[in-house]
C-alpha cells in the first residue's frame, strides 16, 4: 500500500513517503509502465479514461499536516490531505482556503490542485494557483522536485507551483504543497434574484459587473435541478421552472454584509430583479451546498446522471447569449455560471453520440472559441469520446505543453491519455 | 565603462566642465526614462536622461569618444527637466547637461554656431525685442494682408530656408498692436505689494499683450507695477545654445536694471525666463555669484506669486472648456503645478479638463522647434492628440514657446484652439471682458 | 563567439527593420550594457527596436539560423540584472512596443504591449472606477513586459497578489520564433498553467509580446495610517499581531531609523526621527467596515507597544505619505555615496528575529544597514551603505548580503521576494534547490527554449548557450 496500489483505505501506519512515491515512479519508470495517481477519486470521470495498462497509485496516505503556523497564514501539507480536513485544520485557527469543491470529504489537494477545479467564490477569491506558494512532485523519471517554498512571495526559481496546476498528473506527482490561507470572513449573506428571462438576467449581471464593492460569488442558475428559496411568495406565480435566478454571496464583518445586503437588493430590484430577498442562514446554507456540488456527477440532482456534463469558459458579457444558446439545444438542461468570472456548466437532459458532432464540435465549442473561450467535457456517460473531443483542439499553446511532457515524462508513463497528449 | 575613475579629462574633454560628484548622484535606476519626452518617442536609452547621463559620464571618463552619435544624442534632449522631477535620488541633471553642451560646443569653436541661423536669428535677433518687433514686420504684413496665407497655402515658404520657415509657420495670429508698457502702473485699490515686471524679448515682441494682461492683473491684486526699461534678454537662448558669456553679460545687465532691494519681488509671466533668472544664483562661478543668488532669490512666476499673494477673487464669468499644459520650465524647472490650476479654478464659468501627459514637453522647448524640427513636431502632434481627448477649445499655458508651438499645430491640423496665457484669462475675468478667441 | 557574424547579422537586421531600428555603433551600445543592477555588465553586439510581434519573431528566426544570443528588454529597472545581454548578441528593446490596445471594463481586462509603462496603464484606467493592482516602487518607468518577466510585487500585493495574480493571458514569441498565444481574456484554459510559468521565468522560456492583464475595481474607501514604534521588536510584533488577528490590510510597510532620517530630510513629512520604526498601514475595502478596521489596527500597534498611532487627514496626506515610502531608496543619497539592497523573504513570525540578525550582522562587518520593506508579506529590503571609495567596502557588504541572504534561507525563506534571480543571485540556487530541483527546472527551460539561445546565463546556475560553466563563480553575493 505503501506504493503501487489500488487500495481506497489507506492506513496511517504505511503511509508511503514522499521517498516511496519517488521510488515507485522510478521503478515504473524503469520498467515502462504507466502510472495513475489518485486521490479521493472525486474527480477520475474528468478528461479521458486509461490509455494503457499500469497501475494506480494511491497518494490519500499522503495526508499529513506537516507544518503549520496560523499568525504566517500559511500551511504546509501533504498531497493527499483531504478537503474537508484541511478545512477542519484551518478553522480552528479562524482561517480557510476558499477554494469550492465537490464532495470534500473524499477530495485531496493534491487532487483538486491536478484538476485546477474551482467553484462559484473564484470570482472573489481566485483559484487553486492563487494560494499554492509551494510544491514537491516527483516528475516521470522518479525525480523528486520541487518548487516555491514557504513564504508568500518569492520568486526564485521556475514556478513549478503554477505548472503543475491543472497538469492532471501528467507532468509530476504532486506529494507536498504549501498554501497561503485566508482569515475566515466573520459572516456572509446570500442574495437571491429571479429574473423575468434570459435579457434580464444579462442586464443585472451587467449591473453587477461593475459593482465598486463586489461580491465573492455572483451564480446565475437555470433549469430543473435547481429550486432556488425565496423568502416572499408575493410572485412565486410569475416564477417557473425556466426562470434563470441570481445568486449573489458577499463576506465581510457584520456591517459589511449587512451593508452588503441592502446594496446587492437594492442594486438587483432596480435593475428590474424578481422577487430580490436576503436568504435565511438555513436556506443559504442550503442552496450553497448545491452549488457547490452542482458540477459533481453524483450530486444527487435529477435527473441523477447526466450523459454529458460540460463547461465552457467565455468572457463575462458573453455569459447569457452562451446560456441562451445551450437552453435553445436543450430546453430542459441545468446550468450553473460563475457569470462574472465567464465559467458556465451544463448538465445536459439529453445528450446522445448523434449530438457530439453538429452540437459540441460543431457549435458549442466553435462559439466558445470565438469569443477567445474554452469548452471541456467534464463528465459523461458517453463512451469513446476522443481527447479533442473532450479538450478541444491542438492549440499552439498544447504544442509547448507537449514539449514540456517530453521533458518531465519522458517514457510518457504519469496518467498516460489523460489529457490530450 | 565597468570601473568609475578619477576624473582625468583633458579640458578638451567637456566631462571637465562637470562636477563630477554631480554624475555620481545617478544610481542608474532607471526611473527617469518615462518621463523623458525624447525616450516617450524613440524607446531609445541613449534618448533617456538615464543614458545621457551614462554618455556623458563615459565621455567624461575617456572610456566613450565624443562622436557625432553620442553629440546628436545630447544634443536631442529637450532640457525640459522632466526627469529632475521624476529622480528620487535628486540628480541635478539641468547642471549636467547644460554645462556639458556648453563645452561640447565650445570645443568646435565659433564655426558650430556661425552658420546664418545662430548669428543673425537665433542670436542676433531674437534677444533684441524691439529688433525683433521690427523684422516682424515684413511678416506680419504679410500676415495682415494675406499673402503669408496664400505664400503657405501655395508652399511657396517652402523657397525659404527651413529654419526661418518653420519660424514663419510660429508666427502666432496678428493682434492689435498694443504700446509698450509704461515704466510705472499703480496698484488698483490698498497696496500688498511693489513688484517688478521681467517683460522678457520674444516676449515683448510677440506677447506683448500677455505682459499686458500680467501688469492689469496684477495691479487688480494691489500691486505696485515697475518695468524697468534697461532690462535685458534674460539670457536663456544663448545659454542653452551653448554660449554661456553672452547670457552672463545679459545676467548683469538685469542685475542693474533691477534694483532687487526695491521690490518684494521680480515678476516674469514666461516660464522659460523665469527658470533662467531663477538659475542665475548658480550658473557662473565667480565673484558676483552671490549677488545674483540674492537677485534670482526674490524672482516669481507671477502664478507662483498670485498663489501665494492670495488673489483677489475674479468675478468675470467665461464660459468655457479649457486646459491647462504645464510647461516644462514652469513644472519641472521650477517645481509649479499647482498654483496656475488654482488661480484659474477661480474664473468663475471655466471649467478645466486635466489633459493626458500634462508634464511631457510640447517639443517647443525654447528653440528645440528651430534645432530639432522632427523630434519637435512629433512632441507637438502628441501634444495636440492629448489636447484633442479633453474636448477643450481652449489651451492655457505659461510659457511662450509652449503657446506657439501648440497654436502652430493646432492652425496646421486645422483644429479650433485657441492657446492662452493664464494671466489673460484672469485679465478676462477682473475686467468682465468677453474673451474674443 | 558572434563578433564576426554580427556584422552579417546587423546588415539582415536593417534589412528586417530599416536603418534607424538597429543600433550597433559602440557608442550607441554602451547604455545597454547594464540595467539597475550596474555591478556587471554585458554589451550586446546589436540592439533592434522591433514594432510588431511579427518582427520580434523574425529576429528570432534570424538569431537561431545564425546561432546568436539574445535576450528581450524592457525599460532597464530590473535590480538584479534581467536584462543583461551575457554572451552578447542581439538585444530585443520591446519599448516602442507601447499601445494599449484595449481595455474592457465589462469583462474586467486590458490588452497591453510589453512596453507599456505599469504606470500609464493606470494613468489609462483614471476615471474608470478600475486599476491594474500590481504596483512596483518603479512603477512610473517599467514595463509591464519586465514586470511580467520578474513576476513584479509592490507595497500592494499584500491583499492584491503579484503580477501572476493578475495575468490572464501572454502572447509569446518562442526561442524558436513561433508567435504562440497562452491564455487570453478568458479564464480557465485547459492544462497546466503555462501563463503562470511563464510570467517570472525571468525571459527565458519565451519574449511576452502581449498581455492580457486583469482589472481590479478601485477600493469604495482606504485609510492610511501610521504606527510610531520605539523599538524594532515591537513594530514587527505589531505586524504578526495584525495579520494573526485575520485582518489583510492593502500595504503593511516598515521603515526604520535609519531610513526615516534620510526620507525626512527629503521629503519633511513630519516622521519622528527618534523613533526606532514605524509601520506605514492601509487599509482599503467597504466604507462602512473601515474606521472599525482602522481602529482595530490601531489598537494592536497600541498593544504593542506603539508610542503614537496616526492617521493621515485626508487624500493628499496619503500621497504624501506614499512618495515618502516609494521614493525612501532614492533618498538613500543623502546619507551614503553608495547602497546595495536586497530582496530576501522570511515567514512573517520570522521578522523579529531576522531584523535582530540583520542588526547584529551590521555590527559583524561594521557595516550601517536600514531597512524599508513590504513587512506584510515578509519581504525584506535591507539596504547596506557604503562608499565605494573606501577600501574593502564592498567585501564587507558582500560577505554581509550573503549572510543576511543566508539566514532568510535559515528562516525557512526565500532570497528574492520580487526582484528576481537574474545573474544577481545566480550562486544561491543551489542553496534553494537540490540538483534535482535545478536539473527539473533545466527540463522545463530546455523545453520551452531548446537552443538555450534566449536569455542565456539568467536564472539558472546551467550552463547556457555558448558553454559557459557558472558564470561567475568568484562571487559570493551579489548587490
Amino acid at each position: 500500500m505503501a506504493t503501487v496500489t489500488t487500495s481506497q483505505t489507506p492506513d496511517l501506519a504505511s503511509s508511503p513517503s514522499p521517498v516511496e512515491v519517488a521510488e515507485s515512479i522510478r521503478a515504473a519508470y524503469d520498467a515502462s509502465r504507466a502510472v495513475y495517481p489518485v486521490g479521493g477519486g472525486t474527480a477520475l470521470n474528468y478528461g479521458n479514461s486509461p490509455t494503457q495498462p499500469g497501475e494506480q497509485l494511491d497518494l490519500t496516505g499522503l495526508n499529513r499536516i506537516v507544518d503549520y503556523t496560523p499568525r504566517d497564514m500559511t500551511i504546509l501539507v501533504e498531497a493527499g490531505v483531504r478537503m474537508t480536513d484541511l478545512a477542519a485544520a484551518l478553522a480552528a485557527e479562524g482561517q480557510h482556503l476558499p477554494i469550492d469543491v465537490p464532495r470534500a470529504s473524499e477530495a485531496t489537494l493534491g487532487g483538486v490542485v491536478a484538476t485546477n477545479w474551482s467553484g462559484p467564490r473564484r470570482y472573489g477569491h481566485g483559484t487553486i494557483r492563487d494560494y499554492v506558494i509551494g510544491i514537491h512532485a516527483v516528475d516521470g523519471r522518479g525525480v523528486a522536485f520541487k518548487g516555491g517554498g514557504r513564504v508568500v512571495k518569492n520568486v526564485a526559481g521556475y514556478d513549478f507551483c503554477k505548472l503543475l496546476t491543472g497538469s492532471l498528473g501528467t507532468l509530476g506527482v504532486i506529494t507536498q504543497l504549501a498554501l497561503k490561507v485566508k482569515p475566515l470572513p466573520e459572516s456572509t449573506g446570500t442574495v437571491v434574484a429571479a429574473c423575468a428571462d434570459v435579457a434580464t438576467a444579462g442586464i443585472l449581471l451587467d449591473r453587477l459587473a461593475t459593482l465598486p464593492v463586489p461580491p465573492v460569488a455572483i451564480d446565475y442558475l437555470l433549469g430543473p435541478n435547481w429550486q432556488v428559496p425565496t423568502t416572499t411568495r408575493s410572485r412565486q406565480a410569475e416564477i417557473g421552472p425556466q426562470t434563470p435566478h441570481l445568486v449573489i454571496r458577499f463576506e465581510g464583518t457584520e456591517t459589511e454584509t449587512a451593508w452588503l445586503a441592502d446594496q446587492i437588493q437594492t442594486e438587483l430590484q432596480q435593475a428590474g430583479g424578481m422577487s430580490v430577498a436576503l436568504l435565511a442562514p438555513i436556506d443559504a446554507a442550503a442552496l450553497w451546498k448545491r452549488q457547490i456540488e452542482f458540477a459533481d456527477r453524483g450530486a444527487g440532482d435529477a435527473p441523477e446522471n447526466s450523459p454529458m456534463v460540460i463547461k465552457v469558459a467565455v468572457p463575462p458579457s458573453a455569459v447569457t447569449k452562451l446560456v441562451a444558446q445551450l437552453v435553445a439545444f436543450d430546453p430542459d438542461c441545468s446550468i450553473q455560471a460563475h457569470a462574472a468570472s465567464g465559467i458556465v456548466i451544463a448538465r445536459f437532459a439529453k445528450f446522445g453520440h448523434s449530438d457530439i458532432t453538429p452540437v459540441l464540435v460543431g457549435k458549442l465549442r466553435p462559439a466558445a472559441a470565438k469569443l477567445g473561450g474554452s469548452l471541456v467535457v467534464i463528465s459523461g456517460t458517453l463512451d469513446g469520446l476522443t481527447p479533442h473531443l473532450i479538450w478541444g483542439g491542438r492549440t499552439d499553446a498544447i504544442v509547448l505543453m507537449e514539449n514540456i511532457k517530453r521533458k518531465f515524462d519522458p517514457r510518457n508513463i504519469l496518467n498516460p491519455g489523460r489529457f490530450v497528449y | 565603462m565597468t570601473e568609475p575613475i578619477a576624473n582625468t579629462t583633458s579640458p578638451a574633454n567637456p566631462g571637465a566642465a562637470l562636477d563630477y560628484e554631480l554624475l555620481l548622484d545617478c544610481v542608474h535606476c532607471g526611473l527617469c526614462t518615462a518621463a523623458c519626452p525624447t525616450y516617450v518617442e524613440t524607446g531609445n536609452e541613449n534618448e533617456s536622461p538615464r543614458g545621457r547621463i551614462y554618455l556623458m559620464r563615459g565621455v567624461a571618463d575617456g572610456k566613450l569618444e565624443l562622436n557625432e552619435r553620442v553629440r546628436g544624442h545630447l544634443e536631442l534632449c529637450l532640457d525640459c527637466r522632466a526627469c529632475e522631477t521624476a529622480c528620487p535620488s535628486g540628480v541635478q541633471y539641468g547642471k549636467l547637461i547644460e554645462p556639458f553642451r556648453v563645452a561640447m560646443e565650445s570645443l568646435d569653436g565659433p564655426s558650430r554656431r556661425d552658420d546664418w541661423f545662430h548669428r543673425h536669428i537665433l542670436f542676433g535677433l531674437f534677444p533684441y525685442s524691439a529688433k525683433l518687433r521690427r523684422a516682424l514686420i515684413p511678416a506680419r504684413i504679410a500676415q495682415r494682408t494675406g499673402v503669408l496665407k496664400l505664400l503657405q497655402a501655395t508652399r511657396l515658404t517652402r523657397l525659404l530656408p527651413a529654419q526661418l520657415r518653420r519660424m514663419v509657420d510660429m508666427l502666432p495670429p496678428p493682434r492689435r498692436n498694443e504700446g509698450p508698457l509704461p515704466e510705472f502702473l499703480p496698484a488698483i485699490g490698498r497696496r500688498r505689494a511693489t513688484v517688478a515686471l521681467f517683460s522678457g524679448c520674444i516676449g515683448d515682441a510677440m506677447f506683448r499683450h500677455v505682459n499686458w494682461a500680467t501688469a492689469r492683473v496684477l495691479q487688480q491684486n494691489g500691486c505696485d507695477v515697475h518695468v524697468p526699461r534697461a532690462q535685458a534678454c534674460c539670457g536663456a537662448i544663448h545659454f542653452h545654445a551653448g554660449s554661456s558669456d553672452p547670457a552672463q553679460v545679459f545676467a548683469d545687465q538685469n542685475l542693474a536694471a533691477f534694483p532687487v532691494e526695491r521690490f518684494d519681488a521680480i515678476i516674469n509671466n514666461i516660464a522659460g525666463c523665469g527658470s533662467m533668472l531663477k538659475d542665475y544664483g548658480h550658473h557662473w562661478q565667480d565673484a558676483r555669484q552671490n549677488e545674483r543668488a540674492a537677485w534670482s532669490a526674490k524672482v516669481r512666476d507671477v502664478n507662483e506669486f498670485l498663489d501665494q499673494l492670495g488673489p483677489v477673487r475674479p468675478e468675470g464669468e467665461i464660459r468655457a472648456v479649457a486646459t491647462y499644459h504645464d510647461a516644462c520650465h514652469l513644472l519641472h524647472a521650477q517645481k509649479i503645478h499647482d498654483a496656475p490650476r488654482r488661480l484659474l479654478a477661480q474664473i468663475p464659468g471655466l471649467e478645466l479638463h486635466d489633459l493626458p501627459e500634462s508634464e511631457l514637453c510640447c517639443g517647443a522647448a525654447g528653440t528645440y522647434n528651430l534645432t530639432q524640427p522632427e523630434m519637435s513636431a512629433r512632441l507637438s502632434r502628441r501634444k495636440l492628440d492629448n489636447i484633442r481627448k479633453t474636448a477643450a477649445r481652449v489651451a492655457i499655458t505659461s510659457n511662450a514657446g509652449c503657446a506657439l508651438q501648440i497654436a502652430r499645430e493646432a492652425r496646421d491640423q486645422n483644429m479650433q484652439l485657441a492657446v492662452v496665457h493664464p494671466m489673460e484669462m484672469l485679465d478676462w475675468s477682473y475686467r468682465g471682458v468677453k474673451p474674443k478667441w | 563567439m558572434i563578433a564576426e557574424p554580427a556584422v552579417n547579422l546587423s546588415a539582415e537586421l536593417r534589412r528586417l527593420l530599416g536603418p534607424d531600428r538597429v543600433l550597433d555603433a559602440h557608442s550607441d551600445l554602451a547604455v545597454f550594457e547594464c540595467d539597475a543592477f550596474v555591478i556587471e555588465k554585458h554589451c550586446p553586439s546589436v540592439a533592434v527596436f522591433p514594432q510588431t510581434a511579427n518582427e520580434v519573431a523574425a529576429i528570432v528566426k534570424l538569431c537561431n539560423e545564425r546561432g546568436v544570443p539574445f535576450v528581450p528588454r524592457g525599460a532597464g529597472t530590473s535590480l538584479a540584472g534581467g536584462g543583461l545581454p551575457v554572451g552578447g548578441g542581439v538585444m530585443i528593446v520591446l519599448t516602442r512596443m507601447r499601445e494599449i490596445l484595449e481595455v474592457n471594463l465589462r469583462d474586467r481586462y486590458a490588452i497591453v504591449e510589453p512596453g507599456v509603462v505599469n504606470a500609464w496603464l493606470n494613468k489609462r484606467l483614471a476615471g474608470t472606477g478600475f486599476h491594474y493592482a500590481p504596483d512596483p516602487s518603479s512603477q512610473g518607468a517599467c514595463t509591464i513586459g519586465g514586470n511580467c518577466a520578474t513576476n513584479a510585487g509592490g507595497p500592494h500585493t499584500l491583499k492584491y497578489g503579484v503580477t501572476v495574480n493578475h495575468v490572464l493571458g501572454v502572447e509569446i514569441v518562442t526561442a524558436e520564433g513561433e508567435i504562440v498565444q497562452v491564455g487570453g481574456p478568458v479564464e480557465d484554459s485547459p492544462g497546466p498553467d503555462l501563463v503562470g510559468t511563464i510570467v517570472g521565468g525571468e525571459g527565458t522560456l519565451g519574449i511576452v509580446t502581449k498581455i492580457w492583464v486583469r482589472l481590479t475595481p478601485n477600493p469604495q474607501g482606504v485609510r492610511t495610517m501610521l504606527g510610531i514604534f520605539e523599538s524594532v521588536d515591537d513594530a514587527t510584533q505589531a505586524i504578526s499581531g495584525i495579520i494573526g488577528a485575520g485582518i489583510i490590510p492593502a500595504a503593511l510597510e516598515m521603515m526604520d531609523q535609519g531610513i526615516l532620517v534620510a526620507v525626512e530630510e527629503a521629503f519633511h513629512f513630519g516622521f519622528p526621527l527618534d523613533a526606532e520604526a514605524i509601520l506605514l498601514i492601509e487599509v482599503d475595502g467597504i466604507e462602512v467596515g473601515l474606521d472599525a478596521q482602522r481602529d482595530r489596527v490601531a489598537e494592536i500597534c497600541r498593544q504593542n507597544n506603539a508610542r503614537e498611532v496616526r492617521f493621515a487627514a485626508d487624500a493628499k496626506e496619503r500621497l504624501q505619505l506614499w512618495k515618502c515610502r516609494k521614493q525612501a531608496f532614492g533618498a538613500i543619497g543623502r546619507l551614503s555615496p553608495s547602497y546595495c539592497t536586497q530582496d530576501g523573504v522570511v515567514p512573517r513570525t520570522k521578522l523579529p528575529h531576522i531584523l535582530q540578525r540583520i542588526r547584529a550582522i551590521g555590527a559583524k562587518y561594521d557595516l550601517r544597514i536600514v531597512n524599508v520593506f513590504h513587512a506584510g508579506d515578509g519581504n525584506l529590503h535591507p539596504i547596506l551603505l557604503f562608499d565605494e571609495r573606501n577600501a574593502g567596502e564592498i567585501e564587507r557588504v558582500l560577505a554581509a548580503s550573503g549572510e543576511i541572504l543566508n539566514e532568510c534561507l535559515e528562516c525557512g525563506g526565500s532570497v528574492t521576494g520580487e526582484h528576481g534571480i537574474g545573474l544577481e543571485k545566480l550562486n544561491f540556487m543551489n542553496r534553494m534547490f537540490t540538483d534535482d530541483d535545478l536539473d527539473v527546472m533545466t527540463r522545463l527551460r530546455d523545453a520551452l527554449n531548446p537552443g538555450g539561445l534566449l536569455s542565456p546565463g539568467k536564472l539558472l546556475p546551467t550552463a547556457g548557450a555558448c558553454g559557459m560553466e557558472q558564470i561567475h563563480p568568484g562571487r559570493r553575493a551579489a548587490l
